[in-house]
C-alpha cells in the first residue's frame, strides 16, 4: 500500500469546478421504528451533514454538489440549506435503501456532467463525517486525478496482527475513512456494470475495483475525521471544531501551508 | 435549553436505539439513551469554560449571520429583529442558569 503526501492547495491537476461532490446522508435505516437521522442534529450551530459540504466546497476544485437525501428528511434538509448553505447550489436527491443504492442515484444525476467531461472527479463522502476539512479533500481529489481512485486511511497499529504464512512480518491494518474521491468516467462505468449485474458493493472502492482496473490509492487520513456514531463522538466534534477555531475551510488549509513552507526554508 | 432526538448506538446496549440529546445554547449538554437510561454528559468543570468559549465566538460571528439572514430575506429579517433583541437577554440567561444549576 502506498500513501501519497497532503497535497498543496491548488498543486493538483483538477481545473476549477471539475471534481462533483457527492454527500451521502440518507443513512441505512438500520433500525425498526422511530428513526431519526444523526446527520440532521445541531453541532456547533449547524446541521452535521452541512458542516463537510461547507469545507470541501471552500476549495475551487468542486463544482456540483449531490446530497442524497431520505425523503423524510427533505423539508428539514431544504431548511438547513437555505440557512446554513446559501451560497452553495446543492442538487438534493433521495438515497435507496443501501449505501451502493444511494451512490448510484447520485451517479446518475451526474452523469450528463461526466459523459459530456465537464467533472473529471467524483468526490463521495459520508455526512457523518462533519470534521472531513478542506485538506483531506483536496488530498483525495488529487490522487484520484493523477491515479484514478483515493481513500484517505489511519493506521491501526493496534489491531495489526501476525500474518501466520510468515511468522516473521506483520500485516499492516487501516482505518478507511471517507471522502474517496474517483476518476469520474470510470466510477460511473463501474456502477452501470454493478446494476446490470444487480451487484451491490460495501463501500465504493469495492466496486471499482470489482469492475475497473483503476488503481486506488491511499492518502493519509485525519485523526479529527471522527464518525458520528457515538454520543461521545458529538462531544468530541464539538471539542475539536472549537479547537480548530470552526474553521477547516481552504482558507486555513493555505495559511497552514504557507506557513509550513515557511519554517521549512527557514530550517534550510 | 433545547431538546433533540437521534439514533445514536449505545455503548451500554450495544444497539442503534433513539437518544434524547439536551443543549445550552448550541453546545451540548447531555445525551441520554431513551432505551436504558445510560447518560453521557459533560462534566461540570470542562462545561463551562466550553461554554463560554464557544459563547465568544457565537458573539463574535453575530453581525455576519445577521446579515446573511438579512441579505437572504429583509423583510422577515426587519419584522423579527425588535423580538429576537428583546429575547436575547432572556435566552442567555435561561442557557446560563441551565449550566448553573448542575
Amino acid at each position: 500500500m502506498t500513501v501519497t503526501p497532503a497535497a498543496a492547495p491548488g498543486a493538483d491537476g483538477v481545473e476549477a469546478s471539475r471534481a462533483a461532490l457527492v454527500v451521502l446522508a440518507a443513512g441505512e435505516g438500520s433500525r425498526v421504528g422511530h428513526d431519526t437521522n444523526k446527520v440532521l442534529l445541531p453541532l456547533a450551530g449547524r446541521r452535521v451533514f452541512t458542516w463537510s459540504i461547507r469545507w470541501a466546497h471552500s476549495l475551487p476544485q468542486v463544482g456540483q454538489v449531490v446530497l442524497v437525501i431520505r425523503e423524510s428528511d427533505r423539508e428539514l434538509v431544504g431548511r438547513a440549506l437555505e440557512r446554513e448553505l446559501p451560497d452553495v447550489d446543492v442538487t438534493v436527491v433521495v438515497g435507496g435503501r443501501t449505501r451502493h443504492e444511494s451512490e448510484w442515484s447520485a451517479l446518475q444525476t451526474l452523469a450528463p456532467e461526466i459523459e459530456s467531461g465537464g467533472t473529471e472527479v467524483v468526490v463521495i463522502h459520508d455526512a457523518a463525517r462533519p470534521l472531513a476539512g478542506a485538506q483531506v479533500f483536496l488530498d483525495v481529489i488529487s490522487a484520484a486525478a493523477v491515479y484514478g481512485g483515493a481513500l484517505p486511511v489511519r493506521d491501526q497499529p493496534a489491531l495489526t496482527t501476525l500474518d501466520h504464512a510468515r511468522q516473521s512480518e506483520l500485516r499492516r491494518t487501516v482505518a478507511v475513512q471517507t471522502p474517496q474521491a474517483f476518476r469520474a468516467r470510470p466510477l460511473l462505468e463501474a456502477y452501470s456494470r454493478a446494476s446490470a449485474d444487480a451487484f451491490v458493493g460495501t463501500d465504493t472502492a469495492s466496486c471499482v475495483e470489482r469492475y475497473t482496473d483503476v488503481a486506488v490509492r491511499c492518502v493519509a487520513g485525519d485523526a479529527g475525521n471522527i464518525k458520528i456514531t457515538f454520543p461521545e463522538d458529538l462531544f468530541l466534534a464539538e471539542r475539536l471544531l472549537a479547537k480548530a477555531d470552526w474553521d477547516l475551510s481552504a482558507e486555513t488549509v493555505a495559511h497552514r501551508w504557507s506557513a509550513h513552507e515557511g519554517r521549512r526554508r527557514r530550517s534550510r | 435549553m433545547s431538546v433533540e432526538f437521534s439514533d445514536l448506538t449505545c455503548e451500554r446496549c450495544d444497539l442503534v436505539t433513539e437518544h434524547e440529546l439536551h443543549y445550552a445554547g448550541r453546545l451540548l449538554e447531555s445525551v441520554r439513551c431513551t432505551r436504558c437510561g445510560h447518560r453521557v454528559m459533560l462534566s461540570h468543570q470542562a462545561l463551562l469554560p466550553a461554554y463560554l468559549h464557544d459563547l465568544e465566538h457565537r458573539v463574535a460571528s453575530k453581525p455576519q449571520r445577521m446579515y446573511r439572514r438579512a441579505a437572504r430575506d429583509p423583510l422577515a429579517f426587519l419584522v423579527g429583529l425588535p423580538l429576537a433583541v428583546v429575547r436575547q437577554p432572556t435566552k442567555f440567561a435561561r442557557e446560563l442558569w441551565s449550566l448553573v444549576r448542575r
